[in-house]
């Protein structure tokens, strides 16, 4: 097993290096110094450009660059070709990816291809330096426990690791890198998945992902009506409206507003929870807010364990109040 | 003289006479045998249990017309003026057999006129037709005049007013004419000989007046025939069917729900025609219920749906079944099939009754309750329901999160298990809880409710300390206790009710339960009344009787004084299902300087709290208001400051009410069961 | 179409936290008494789809389960939702496996049944989470595969998936056979319907051992394993949660306003 070295598999969003790429830099960057080897990093697209020095400047020392046409959009068949034909050349010890709509897709695929070992959604990464094994921690039983994980002898061992969860990378311009185009062509007969269409579902103010305040509702909102008075919060106070998969079954908020270990893991400044009990699975989306704020009516729901400040009240009485008072704020 | 044995134009009278009589008496029998006919496209049930007791509320009800006289309240008199009706017109019905039948179809007028027993129920009559008038001109008054919103203004009433009032009239005008006629000066009938003395005193010929008699006598003759042509033909069909409806009245438990046979279905991609689809899928006691409605609205407001707003009339859902019956039903007997065949492009589901009709009902029963024909509504809907979801999967979105939780965490709440476990409520107590192997006599039936939703707890833990306290022994189940059905069955997801029926009942058995004691009045009457048809008799007591019971026997002793002015809120499962009302007043009659004030709707006429029918989780439809804020209104109205009920059910939703009010400073709700620990001795 | 459909039997997730206990020395989860398991949240959304499927296209579900003979019981629940039959993978080499191992011991039960044209499974467990069984028999099978599938329609001899990404969805057009794996946002699983349930409730199912399914133990067995488990704790979560007050609940919301606007 000659598997040396850390590999990011990088994203490109706009032409240049999706905020997650430069995370996964960062850690990856960190990793190989504790193993005392290299770190590459893997582009594929259709036009890549300069964003291979790019990464160079963030940390890698080898960037693979694969250009195709077929590589524009991310292709499940396409991009897992290329991906693991490069790792069955390069055989890294480490595959770093981003849970992302990409890495959650190419990851286990490329776990699959190569016999690898894969830690999805790790929340830390470390060398052990006794076995100098890549020790990652992820949650499990929707964020009620950690587990720990590794492997011993399979061959990459791999990982992916959500966006805002390590620190992102050093940009050093100054850093010497080799940018080496990838030669393989790709097989168009393997790819046997097309896709057909993209729909971009209109979310109204900012993306939930990028808010600096959320306000998420679950069952405890009790009607779609209701539910849409969170939609007045936020605006108030610029923030994004989330929802419990609860919510989102009910069909009072569209899915990808879903927050929570099957939806999206969002760390706000301000993450107030509205109506919602605190189940795990969703606790597991917003545990990484500063400040987390519970209204809900039940003084025994399992939210006010993991809020900093709370209201035991039903939603109906505080949230009209609430509302006036933050424009009073606002304004004065 | 016979009016008959006179000769019209050529034709004898007796000619005239039974061509009528035939015409219309076939016209009659035709439209009965119709009726008949359709009814019989209806399922197979057995109503012909205990026919002697059948017969005696059949005859109870009709003849003192105790199924009007119990529906009278200081609001609504009318009950009243149907029994005046009724004993009026039943008087003319004798007389129409003797007087008309007899002595003028069948030639006996020389035999019966002029005689005394003919004077004396003539003047009988005369009374009995001043009651009818009466009756009839405060009914037109009340109908048309006074508009209360139970009444419909239609053609149809005011045809069946104006005839009776006519044939009333006209009786008075033959007697008076044909006494006058005769020339006679007679003292009886009273109103009639008035009458005659009056005429006389005119100038009319005595020829006339016999002449205008008789023409008044075929009028008559003819009116009553027309009634009789009329009678199937209209709402009036209730009088013929009312009092069968009667008889077949259920005996036992009010909503009949047979067990799905089982074997009966062998087929699992057949047309699962579960519950009710179509028209014939209703027994032919449902039908009978159709023809039996007269239309009188008290279900229609008294029903809580319908009062809050909602779409559904129980009313409107039987007279529109009754509409679609006549309309397909003629097709359906042919053979016809397709939608081509009359009405039968018609779904019963969807078009003759809605899916949101379906839904809105709570089962609280009070149309049932006040209908004084024993109209049986509730097990249509639930049958209609049974259809949706088991054959249909159709189902509101609340409804089928609460059923599959059923399913596969055997309780309907959905989410209470991230709050607590089902065993939870027996931490640090010392209970007896039953393990397999085990042997009680009593176990206390804790309830979904009781067992995993907060507010609920306190109660049942205050149950369990009074229990204590006053000695009683019983066992629990604690986590191994499931759901006893009742959502599930009111829901129509009738399987899953008789999977956790049949589990329930053998595990009760395995450890030799004989007496159970419940909290809720749901468990209570689907343990007590509907268990023994899977097999499951045992003795259930809901806690207010076995408490009233202990208190009145002294074993438990209320000596603290209450402080507060409370009112009851009796719940529908409770009062109304089993009556079992007398026993939380009995328990409040102990408690010293204990305030009752009732509701005016309490006891059997109390009114919904709005959680029945599975309507604690399925979401309330938009109406005017909600229920359970129609009730708290009522709560308020007394004045009291504590609300007290004896169902989990009912805690919930008068809660909410008082939340939603904003009044939580004034007035509080409390489970019977901790009004009594906090003063007993 | 003839659908096959993996799925696994879970701890209930709808537990209180304070209820979740885990034994750190065998690193396992320790249930509390009297919670039945349940069959896995996207699981069952598998079997749904392939449901949705049956409704428009005729052919036969099958479900099979690795786990304890109790698995019968999401068999059961996945037959009265609409599946055909089903079987259940049991074996002592079966335990403790990692996800390699579980895709393995799919794929030969996969194998044996054959005849497939779509094999579903949930995007993850609803306990362990791993995420990765699907892609791995995808691989070991050597099929197409689609992963987070909210809507899948079928054609001739294609499938037609809607893919649910951060912002939106894909459409993407599989041949077949292939695997796809199926997440919530495909909506609530429907009733089981009248006589299913009990149909479902007498139906024996078969189990399946590792020599059943010719699962070779070179495959199996904790030495084989790609990833181990080396620690499982339970995080310390709990907040000081300050608890806002007011004499009515419009003053606590207002207390509750000017608390959080002294933060930011």
């Amino acid at each position: 097993m000659d598997s040396k070295g850390v590999l990011v598999c990088g994203e490109i969003a706009d032409g240049q290096l999706a905020p997650i790429t430069i995370e996964l830099l960062g850690i990856g960057r960190k990793l190989a110094d504790d193993l005392g080897e290299e770190l590459s990093a893997l582009l594929m697209g259709s036009n890549i450009g300069d964003v291979g020095q790019e990464a160079i400047a963030y940390g890698a020392d080898n960037v693979y660059v694969a250009e195709d046409s077929l590589l524009e959009n991310y292709n499940s068949d396409a991009y897992t070709q290329v991906a693991a034909n490069l790792c069955k050349k390069v055989l890294p010890s480490i595959v770093l990816l981003g849970h992302t709509d990409i890495g959650c897709d190419l990851a286990p695929r490329l776990n699959g291809r190569l016999g690898g070992g894969l830690a999805m959604e790790s929340m830390a990464l470390s060398i052990d330096p006794a076995t100098k094994l890549l020790v990652s921690t992820r949650p499990v039983f929707g964020g009620n426990a950690h587990a720990t994980v590794l492997s011993k002898t399979a061959r990459p061992q791999m990982a992916t690791v959500r966006p805002k969860t390590v620190p992102p990378a050093e940009r050093d311009d100054s850093r010497q890198g080799k940018v080496i185009p990838v030669e393989d062509k790709i097989d168009p007969a393997a790819i046997k998945v097309k896709v057909v269409d993209r729909i971009k579902e209109e979310v109204e103010g900012v993306r939930l992902e990028d808010a600096e305040v959320v306000i998420a509702g679950g069952r405890g909102m009790g009607n779609a009506q209701d539910f849409g008075k969170l939609r007045e919060l936020a605006d108030i106070l610029g923030g994004a409206v989330g929802a419990t998969r609860v919510a989102c079954d009910e069909g009072w908020a569209a899915a990808t507003l879903q927050v929570g270990q099957s939806g999206k893991v969002v760390s706000p400044k301000l993450y107030i929870a509205v109506g919602l009990s605190g189940a795990m699975a969703h606790i597991a989306g917003c545990l990484g807010s500063k400040y987390i704020v519970a209204i809900n009516s039940d003084k025994e729901a399992n939210i006010f364990n993991v809020a900093h400040f709370g209201i035991v009240a039903d939603h109906k009485e505080i949230l009209p109040t609430l509302i006036e008072k933050f424009k009073e704020l606002k304004a004065g | 003289m016979s009016p008959v044995s006179a000769t019209y134009w050529g034709i004898p009278g007796y000619a005239i006479f039974w061509v009528l009589f035939i015409i219309a008496f076939g016209l009659f029998v035709q439209r009965v045998y119709v009726l008949l006919r359709l009814m019989s496209l209806g399922k197979q049930e057995n109503r012909f249990g205990r026919i002697g007791l059948r017969i005696k509320n059949m005859l109870f009800e009709v003849i003192p017309q105790w199924c009007s006289l119990r529906s009278v309240t200081r609001k609504d008199l009318a009950g009243l003026g149907h029994a005046l009706m009724f004993w009026g017109f039943g008087f003319f019905l004798i007389s129409y057999i003797v007087f008309i039948g007899l002595a003028e179809g069948f030639g006996l007028h020389a035999v019966l006129m002029g005689t005394t027993f003919e004077t004396v129920y003539a003047s009988i009559l005369d009374i009995a037709g001043v009651f009818v008038i009466i009756a009839i001109v405060w009914a037109a008054i009340r109908r048309y005049v006074i508009r209360p919103e139970r009444l419909e203004i239609n053609v149809e009433a005011g045809v069946i007013m104006i005839m009776v009032f006519s044939l009333m009239a006209l009786h008075f005008c033959i007697e008076g004419f044909g006494i006058a006629g005769s020339g006679e000066s007679a003292a009886w009938p009273p109103l009639g000989a008035a009458f005659a003395r009056f005429l006389s005193g005119t100038d009319i010929s005595q020829s006339t007046l016999t002449a205008v008699s008789h023409g008044a006598w075929w009028l008559h003759y003819a009116l009553i025939l027309g009634f009789l042509v009329y009678i199937p033909r209209s709402k009036h069909l209730h009088v013929l069917a009312a009092g069968p409806n009667i008889f077949f009245k259920p005996i036992g438990p009010n909503v009949v729900l047979e067990p799905i046979p089982l074997e009966a279905i062998e087929d699992p991609e057949g047309t699962e025609a579960f519950g009710v689809s179509k028209i014939q899928d209703f027994t032919w006691k449902d039908l009978l219920d159709l023809y039996a409605c007269a239309v009188c609205g008290r279900c229609h407001v008294n029903c809580p749906a319908q009062v809050s707003g909602k779409s559904l009339s129980p009313k409107e859902v039987i007279h529109n079944l009754k509409e679609h019956l006549l309309e397909a039903g003629p097709g359906l007997l042919a053979g016809d099939t397709g939608e081509s065949a009359k009405g039968q492009n018609k779904t019963l589901i969807g078009d003759v009754v809605t899916e949101d009709e379906i839904w809105a009902c709570t089962t609280c029963g009070a149309c049932q309750e006040v209908c004084p024909v024993g109209i049986e509504h509730i097990r249509k809907i639930i049958e209609l329901r049974q259809n949706l979801v088991m054959a249909q999967s159709k189902m509101p979105e609340s409804a089928q999160l609460m059923l599959r939780n059923m399913q596969s965490r055997g309780h309907p709440w959905s989410g209470a298990q991230s709050l607590r476990l089902r065993g939870d409520w027996t931490q640090d107590l010392e209970l007896n809880i039953l393990s397999p192997g085990d042997s009680a006599h009593t176990l206390f039936w804790v309830g979904c409710t009781g067992a995993l939703i907060d507010r609920n707890v306190n109660a049942t833990l205050s149950l369990t300390r009074v229990l204590k306290a006053a000695g009683v022994d019983f066992a629990v189940l604690g986590e191994a206790e499931t759901c006893c059905g009742d959502p599930a069955r009111r829901a129509g997801y009738d399987f899953q009710f008789q999977i956790l029926a049949e589990e329930n009942i053998e595990l009760l058995k395995s450890y030799n339960i004989k007496k159970i004691i419940t909290s809720c009045p749901h468990c209570y009457n689907t343990m007590k009344n509907e268990y023994p048809l899977y097999g499951g008799d045992f003795k259930v007591v809901h806690y207010t009787e076995l408490i009233a019971n202990l208190v009145s026997q002294g074993t438990l002793k209320l000596t603290k004084e209450l402080d507060a002015i409370v009112t009851y809120h009796d719940p529908c499962y409770l009062s109304r299902y089993n009556e079992v009302y007398l026993e939380p007043r009995r328990i409040f009659q102990d408690i010293p300087k204990a305030q009752l004030r009732e509701m005016e709707r309490s006891k059997k006429t109390t009114f919904c709290c709005g959680g029945g029918g599975g309507h604690l989780w399925i979401e309330e439809q938009p109406g005017t208001t909600k229920i359970n804020h129609i009730r708290i209104e009522e709560v308020i109205e007394t004045g009291a400051d504590t609300v007290v009920t004896s169902c989990p059910y009912c805690l919930q939703m008068l809660e909410e009410g008082i939340e939603h009010k904003g009044i939580k400073d004034s007035l509080q709700a409390k489970d019977l069961i901790e009004v009594v620990e906090a003063t007993m001795k | 179409m003839n659908i096959i459909v993996c799925v696994k039997q879970v701890l209930d997730p709808e537990i209180p936290p304070a209820k979740f206990k885990i034994d750190p020395e065998t690193k396992q989860v320790i249930p509390p008494p009297g919670v039945p398991p349940v069959i896995s949240v996207y699981d069952e959304r598998a079997v749904e789809a392939a449901c949705r499927l049956k409704d428009t296209h005729k052919g036969n579900i099958t479900v099979i389960s690795m786990g304890s003979e109790k698995a019968a019981d999401v068999i059961k629940h996945a037959i009265s939702m609409g599946a055909d039959d089903g079987f259940v993978l049991s074996d002592a080499a079966f335990e403790n496996l990692d996800s390699f191992g579980i895709a393995y011991v799919l794929s030969k039960a996969i194998e044996k049944i054959g005849g497939y044209d779509l094999v579903l499974c949930g995007r993850q467990a609803a306990d362990w989470g791993a995420g990765q069984v699907g892609s791995i028999l995808a691989e070991i099978l050597g099929i197409p595969i689609v992963t987070l599938a909210c809507d899948i329609e079928a054609a001739d001899k294609n499938i037609k998936v809607k893919r649910i990404v951060s912002d939106g969805y894909e459409v993407l057009e599989a041949p077949l056979p292939s695997l796809v794996t199926v997440s919530s946002e495909i909506g609530l699983p429907r009733l089981p319907a009248g006589m299913r349930l009990m149909i479902a409730r007498k139906k024996q199912i078969p189990v399946w051992t590792a020599q059943d399914i010719g699962a070779e133990a070179s495959q199996l067995g904790t030495d084989n394993a790609h990833t181990e488990i080396t620690g499982l704790s339970v995080p310390d979560r709990k907040t000081e949660c300050e608890i806002i007050t007011g004499a009515t609940s419009s003053e606590a919301a207002v207390n509750l306003a000017v608390k959080l606007n002294e933060l930011k």
